[in-house]
């Protein structure tokens, strides 16, 4: 992926643009031009904030305020990280974010594998009535049920509570489908083998299908981590007090307090973003086949 | 073994062991509970109290279709209705026009194409809440990156958020900057299920680009155009989040969307729940009848 493709696919490709008279494809038209700068210059909207913010986190308050604008900081200390660990819980932020995002993960794989199972390996009375549900379920986002499920995770007593965070949105839709449509190409021959063999309707799910599973799995849990890490409006609304927020919690909250030094909110969202980012380079190919074959977020 | 497996064969259907019979409800039950609890039953839900006010969120008042004359009675209601529209269709537009843009330019270009994608989708990743802030800090009329970028060609301060129209172009501006790479990514991987063969064919016919982007690329592509208008209009009709940093909803109002109009008439005080459930139910109406024409247009579009 990071690797340039072959040259002679991608030439090939890249004929139909090009006077099919001429043999030598290296001449440069107006067109290419054009397009490289296009796309250059959305290149350059997209990474310059993130460039900024990271840029901006180095900076003192004065350097922030100076008018003209500097753009490199002066020195590159990590004041401001140390600083924002220091002051208003961060680590409890930190810590917040890091355990809803794992707790949540782990949950909606489990589940959201085991549903996926049940509805693409077995014959019952139901099943397509309950894939069906599931679908259309992708079509009621939280904002428009935000009031009757706060009234579910209250009546429960998981307001102000990780578990309030963790385990309402676990069961998404959007997991069971990938996972489903993954496992409707695992040969129903080598279920049915291990049951000839003796093994357990679980145990057959968990030691032959789950591994098989591996780069759906994969998929589902990328894009847990990334919902979950960036969530807003539901810790918002169930992180009431400091000790449960997350980070895009706090941020926002202190940000709109306008009390925090602006340099240590650019720190915090540096933390905030940096982690992901890690992931997409780590895991870029799964990331984008995954979503380019789901189309669903 | 041949003894074991014909006396398999022979036994009916119904004599599935209880295990395996059992085995798939058991397998979906944890998924479906929680699901239940919290999607499914709050969605229904969602409808029984719209028709109940409350002013702290435990003790409930009958209301019957009250809440819904009230709201739609109610001028500040309409004013964030329009905004949100506002803010959908210029969200929608540019999504898919700029999304098509990217992804046609990027899938011809030969050199850095991984590059350029990856690029693209780097705002995808970013906490909205964080994006919100920074927007906010770089649109500063006084000294904000924007406005010293243009200060050098001589452009004088812009009032970015502070004017009510152009705060509403800026928020849109950077709900796109959010999703872009993502839309972008859904139409990439629909070009590049065209066959190739058929641009080849053009190309010896003599088609022109333009005429090829039009009467091929377009048409070709629209399945994943499809996916991606559906899914800009239901994200349009639910941003929330980036907004919160960016704006606050303000200036006067100018940028609040529906769905801060529920959160804070649903959960900061003087809590109207009756308001905040009522206007969940019309946006879930809407979002619901919009996304069905959609299917209904788009399918229609691609059998003809």
């Amino acid at each position: 992926m990071t690797a340039p493709a072959p040259t002679n696919r991608q030439s090939r490709k890249d004929t139909p643009g090009r006077t099919w008279t001429t043999t030598g494809t290296r001449r440069v038209t107006a067109t290419d031009a054009l397009r490289v700068v296009i796309l250059s210059t959305f290149v350059l909207l997209a990474l310059i904030p993130v460039v900024w913010t990271l840029l901006g986190s180095f900076k003192t308050p004065a350097e922030l305020a100076a008018r003209p604008i500097t753009i490199l900081p002066e020195n590159w200390g990590l004041e401001n990280y140390t600083d924002a660990l220091g002051r208003f819980n961060f680590t409890v932020y930190l810590r917040n974010s890091v355990i809803v995002t794992i707790g949540a993960t782990v949950l909606t794989l489990t589940i959201n594998a085991m549903a996926a199972y049940g509805l693409a390996k077995y014959n019952f009375r139901g099943r397509t009535g309950l894939f069906l549900l599931t679908l259309a379920t992708i079509m009621i986002p939280l904002q428009v049920i935000l009031i009757p499920v706060y009234q579910v995770v209250a009546s429960m007593g998981m307001v102000n509570t990780l578990w309030g965070l963790i385990i309402p949105a676990a069961a998404t839709p959007t997991g069971v489908f990938i996972l489903r449509q993954y496992m409707l190409g695992i040969p129903d021959e080598l279920i049915e083998a291990a049951r000839v063999d003796g093994s357990g309707e679980f145990r057959t799910f968990v030691r032959i299908v789950l591994p098989l599973c591996r780069p759906a799995l994969a998929v589902v849990a990328i894009l847990s981590v990334m919902w979950r890490w960036n969530d807003f409006l539901w810790p918002l609304v169930v992180a009431q007090s400091e000790s449960v927020y997350t980070l895009p919690v706090a941020l926002a909250r202190f940000n709109a307090e306008e009390t925090v030094p602006f340099n240590l909110i650019l720190a915090m969202s540096v933390v905030t973003i940096v982690p992901v980012i890690l992931l997409f380079l780590v895991f870029q190919r799964q990331i984008t086949t995954g979503i380019a074959n789901t189309g669903i977020k | 073994m041949t003894a074991l497996t014909s006396d398999k064969a022979q036994s009916p259907r119904r004599a599935k062991p209880w295990g395996l019979r059992l085995a798939p409800y058991l397998f979906l039950l944890p998924n479906m509970a929680i699901f239940g609890a919290f999607t499914i039953w709050p969605a229904i839900n969602g409808f029984n109290i719209s028709l109940y006010s409350s002013s702290d969120g435990r003790r409930f008042r009958w209301e019957g279709l009250g809440n819904y004359q009230r709201i739609l009675t109610d001028s500040e209601f309409w004013g964030i209705a329009l905004n949100t529209v506002l803010f959908a269709v210029g969200y929608l537009i540019l999504s898919v026009t700029l999304g098509v843009l990217l992804a046609v330019l990027g899938n011809q270009q030969r050199r850095g194409r991984a590059f350029f994608r990856a690029a693209f989708f780097v705002p995808v990743l970013i906490s909205p809440v964080v994006a919100g802030l920074v927007w906010n800090w770089m649109l500063e009329r006084r000294g904000g990156l924007v406005n010293s970028f243009l200060g050098l060609f001589g452009v004088g301060d812009i009032a970015w958020l502070i004017d009510q129209r152009l705060a509403l172009l800026c928020v849109i501006g950077v709900g796109v900057w959010l999703q872009l790479g993502f839309y972008m990514l859904i139409l990439l991987a629909g070009l590049q299920g065209i066959d190739p063969n058929v641009y080849e064919a053009a190309q010896i016919d003599g088609a022109s680009r333009w005429r090829q982007f039009w009467s091929m690329t377009l048409p070709l592509l629209q399945p994943s155009v499809l996916v991606v208008v559906i899914l800009s209009t239901i994200h349009g009709f639910q941003a929330f989040d980036f907004i919160f940093t960016l704006t606050g909803g303000g200036p006067v109002g100018a940028t609040t969307l529906i769905v801060q109009y529920i959160y804070e008439n649903g959960f900061v005080s003087p809590i109207r729940y009756g308001l905040a459930t009522a206007g969940s139910v019309l946006l879930f109406l809407v979002v619901f009848t919009l996304t069905v024409i959609n299917w209904i247009v788009g399918r229609r579009r691609e059998a003809a």
